[in-house]
């Protein structure tokens, strides 16, 4: 199996690789969560993770910022190991942003004090910068007019919208988003969802585990199917959606009732 | 057996002396157990053992043993282990921050536990340090998970300062002890002594409840 994109015409010049997982393995007691996974993700990809609940997807893209300690292996971002030392950690963290399936707002910010946290405390912006660069970023995911508001006076949607505001004030080269529609109300799926294909189109590296096989088809550029912690099957989205190589990965579509 | 109300009124000011002394102990000892409170919880929650294990024993040492010891430990001992002969009133502060921490070490300990895990993680993947994430996320909305319980504590450690009356702060309950056993109008001051207590105590209790259903409902 390979790891270089498809789609991309042979004997192009391949963007960089920006995130490297290297033999990844995650133990909890006698469950096997990843059981030695290999990935690249380059410069400007979308890169989708599939795959049944429980399968070591969300377990590898908390992986990938330390969140979740490996039991072996290795990630390297932008070549860099991620390393036991905090703040060699944090310092990759404040290049990477990330989205929750529960969002996981600060309630007792409003969108804009939630989205002008990360920039003041950690990178020492002042707050007129910070709040101009916020209040960009609230009109760039539509929610100018909440920005006072509080996040338990938003919707689902519109929360998860100032979480990806939030992430993006970091200035990340690479967004992880986990199921980050999972936790919605059907109606507002769709506005998360059309934030993240744009930023797709603005060329944002982006990791996002999903069960939106629609958003995986339309957006990815590579998409990964994992089983049981293992990578199972990856191709560009034609080939997983329309030609499955393997049993497992038709075996999950069929289970989603996904027809092709 | 006749009366002689008399006393209270020839004995104002020094009655109103103690009151301010009682206002001014139960001010002191919230100003540092509250800090040193938050302090100890997180000492308990240390990945490092001997420092969780000596916090839990000073904890569950100070929840168990009656205050009045711990006035009276801290008179006689306090001086021998510092060699600094201390003022009864600090004695009294010492004694009852020493109580007081140990309880508001596990109101913010349960307010803390009580924030889920990915706040924090939500600061972590901005870059934040864990304290960073403690100070900014964490803290902030447990202080209002806590902000009932604390008054609370308010409240029971106004009356508790009369305790350290027994080591002659003249505090409002020793002021009018005091003045008993010299008048010998028990029944006079230990009413005029009540009366003072629950005038000062019942507005602090009505801004408890106030407190309460302002903040006391959670999410």
């Amino acid at each position: 199996m390979t790891d270089m994109p498809a789609n991309l015409p042979k004997g192009s010049a391949l963007p960089e690789v920006v995130i490297e997982y290297r033999d990844v393995r995650k133990q909890y007691g006698d469950f096997t969560a990843l059981a030695g996974v290999n990935l690249e993700v380059r410069r400007g990809q979308v890169v989708c993770l599939i795959g049944p609940s429980g399968s070591g997807k969300s377990t590898l893209l908390r992986c990938t910022n330390g969140l979740e300690t490996m039991t072996s292996g290795e990630v390297y971002f932008d070549g860099m190991p991620l390393s036991k030392d905090p703040r060699k950690t944090r310092l990759i963290r404040q290049r990477m942003g990330m989205v929750f399936q529960n969002f996981e707002l600060f309630p007792h910010k409003t969108a804009l004090g939630n989205i002008m946290m990360g920039p003041m405390t950690v990178l020492g912006l002042s707050e007129e910068k910070a709040r101009a660069r916020a209040e960009a970023l609230l009109a760039k995911v539509g929610l100018s007019e909440k920005a006072g508001n509080y996040p338990a006076n938003l919707s689902g949607g519109q929360q998860q919208r100032v979480a990806i505001a939030r992430a993006l004030a970091m200035e990340p080269e690479v967004m992880l988003f986990d199921e980050p529609t999972s936790a919605l109300d059907p109606e507002t799926i769709g506005e998360v969802l059309n934030v993240m294909k744009r930023l797709a189109d603005d060329g944002m590296t982006m990791v996002v585990v999903t069960h939106e096989m629609t958003f995986a088809r339309r957006v990815a550029d590579h998409v990964v199917v994992f089983a049981n912690g293992q990578i199972v099957e990856q191709g560009p989205p034609q080939q997983i959606f329309d030609a499955p190589e393997t049993a497992r990965t038709r075996d999950f579509l069929s289970h989603l009732g996904w027809d092709g | 057996m006749t009366f002689d109300w008399a006393i209270i009124w020839q004995s104002m000011g020094a009655l109103w002396q103690g009151a301010l002394v009682t206002i001014a102990l139960t001010v002191l000892t919230m100003l540092l157990s509250v800090p040193l409170g938050i302090v100890v919880a997180l000492l308990r929650e240390s990945s490092l053992k001997p420092v969780s294990a000596l916090a839990t024993a000073y904890v569950e040492l100070m929840r168990n043993v009656p205050i009045i010891l711990v006035v009276y430990w801290a008179f006689y001992v306090l001086p021998i282990l510092t060699g600094i002969g201390f003022s009864p009133f600090l004695t009294g502060v010492v004694a009852l921050v020493l109580n007081n921490t140990a309880y508001n070490s596990e109101t913010f300990r349960s307010g803390i536990r009580s924030i889920r895990k990915g706040q924090t993680e939500a600061g972590l993947a901005l870059g934040m340090s864990e304290g960073q994430a403690f100070r900014k996320i964490v803290l902030p909305q447990a202080w209002r998970r806590v902000l009932p319980i604390l008054a609370t504590t308010w409240v029971t450690l106004f009356k508790d300062t009369s305790l350290v009356s027994v080591i002659a702060v003249g505090d409002l309950a020793h002021t009018a002890l005091q003045i008993r056993s010299q008048s010998f109008r028990v029944i006079e001051m230990l009413t005029a002594m009540a009366a003072i207590y629950w005038l000062l105590g019942y507005p602090q209790a009505k801004i408890v409840d106030w407190i309460h259903r302002k903040y006391g409902v959670t999410e």
